[in-house]
């Protein structure tokens, strides 16, 4: 595979695809609990093979294609912007699903990303060698948009696709090196803050490998939708639509994909209810 | 309270009519995007315009990566006009509904 936007070698009938979950619990958050559930929504929606990565401690339930074990390491903490309390973050080692992947064409998400469409599926028809999600649409009326106030815009590890050719290996060594020389990267995109994030490395290693130009084609072209408040509850009571209960307020939004910030809501029974409510429907 | 009360209080906090019409807008901007020929295209009225105007049947039109996709203009209008409408109906029907659930 050559240059960016190449759409050669369409010999791809025959490549695997899968979906990768990055799953490490910590003091807080049972992560694991959020992959087994999240992973329904995707067999549901995308029909595919999903593998996870987790410790060697954590108990899966979902019936998982692959379950690959991995000893933990990395010390990350992150600002709970919810409970405004500070917390243990596993967010380490995300560049190995390169290797860990044993697809041809994998879908990295996020297992706070609620899959509920089969728009994905759309560019995995495409030729590519990897795409990053670029723009997240908030429910909230502003999110930041840049790794820090003089630095350039960041990218959404949230939803990462790639297919295994040079550039993509490229790309994900180049997010390990990022990861593993945090603090001079850090300094060099001017990031607030410390604590190591893989929205920043990910849109680093791409600005890199795109000589050092933040605009890209490796992007998927559309919003996600993040909803950033806490969440109460999540109801699919009407047709083609879903109701998000907030605190203090709900919105309604289309049946479509959306990424829930809020791990307490994603950890609770309630979000157990909507994921029966949404495979019975 | 009975069920329909529980339904017209759920509904009535259900009410953040500006955010629910922004997000429906943006979830329609991604329905718009279809594959054709190993290329990208997001269907606008500027390109279904475009191509129902050329004047050759095979053609090649730019998609959303910027590379040149070689397109049978027939059949690239009937997909991109179905999708277009497809879309915008759809759009019409649940934007109504958001009007009707801003009603109760």
């Amino acid at each position: 595979m050559t240059g960016i936007n190449n759409i050669m070698n369409l010999e791809d009938s025959a490549e695997s695809k899968g979906v990768v979950f990055f799953a490490h619990n910590t003091v807080d958050v049972d992560y694991v609990r959020i992959a087994d559930l999240s992973a329904r929504l995707v067999e549901q929606h995308l029909n595919l093979p999903i593998t996870l990565v987790t410790d060697t401690e954590s108990q899966p339930e979902h019936d998982y294609d692959h379950v690959v074990r991995v000893e933990y390491k990395g010390n990350n903490f992150r600002n709970d912007h919810i409970s405004k309390e500070v917390k243990q973050w596993k967010n380490h080692g995300r560049y190995t699903a390169y290797e860990h992947s044993p697809y041809d064409n994998t879908l990295l998400i996020d297992t706070d990303y609620l899959v509920l469409d089969d728009g994905l599926l759309k560019l995995m028809e495409l030729d590519y060698d990897y795409r990053v999600m670029e723009n997240s649409n908030s429910s909230a009326e502003t999110m930041p948009a840049r790794m820090g106030q003089v630095s350039l815009p960041y990218l959404w590890a949230t939803v990462v696709m790639f297919r295994k050719c040079p550039r993509s290996k490229m790309f994900f060594d180049l997010v390990g090196r990022i990861q593993r020389n945090w603090a001079y990267y850090r300094n060099l995109f001017m990031v607030d803050g410390t604590s190591y994030r893989n929205d920043y490395s990910f849109a680093m290693a791409n600005i890199i490998l795109n000589g050092y130009c933040s605009t890209s084609k490796n992007i998927i072209p559309w919003k996600m939708f993040t909803v950033v408040q806490e969440v109460v509850r999540m109801d699919t009571n009407l047709k083609d639509k879903i109701i998000v209960r907030l605190s203090d307020l709900a919105i309604t939004i289309p049946k479509h994909n959306v990424h829930i910030m809020d791990k307490n809501f994603l950890t609770s029974e309630a979000f157990e209810e909507f994921v029966e409510e949404i495979l019975d429907v | 309270m009975t069920e329909i009360d529980n339904i017209v209080a759920e509904i009535k906090q259900a009410t953040d009519y500006q955010a629910n019409r922004r997000i429906l807008r943006e979830h329609i901007q991604t329905e718009l995007h279809m594959t054709y020929g190993n290329g990208l295209f997001k269907i606008t009225p500027e390109l279904i315009a475009f191509v129902a105007t050329w004047n050759c049947d095979e053609m090649y039109i730019e998609d959303t990566y910027e590379n040149p996709i070689k397109v049978d203009r027939t059949e690239f209008l009937e997909l991109a006009q179905q999708r277009y409408q497809a879309v915008m109906n759809d759009w019409h029907q649940q934007y109504n509904e958001l009007r009707r659930l801003r009603r109760v």
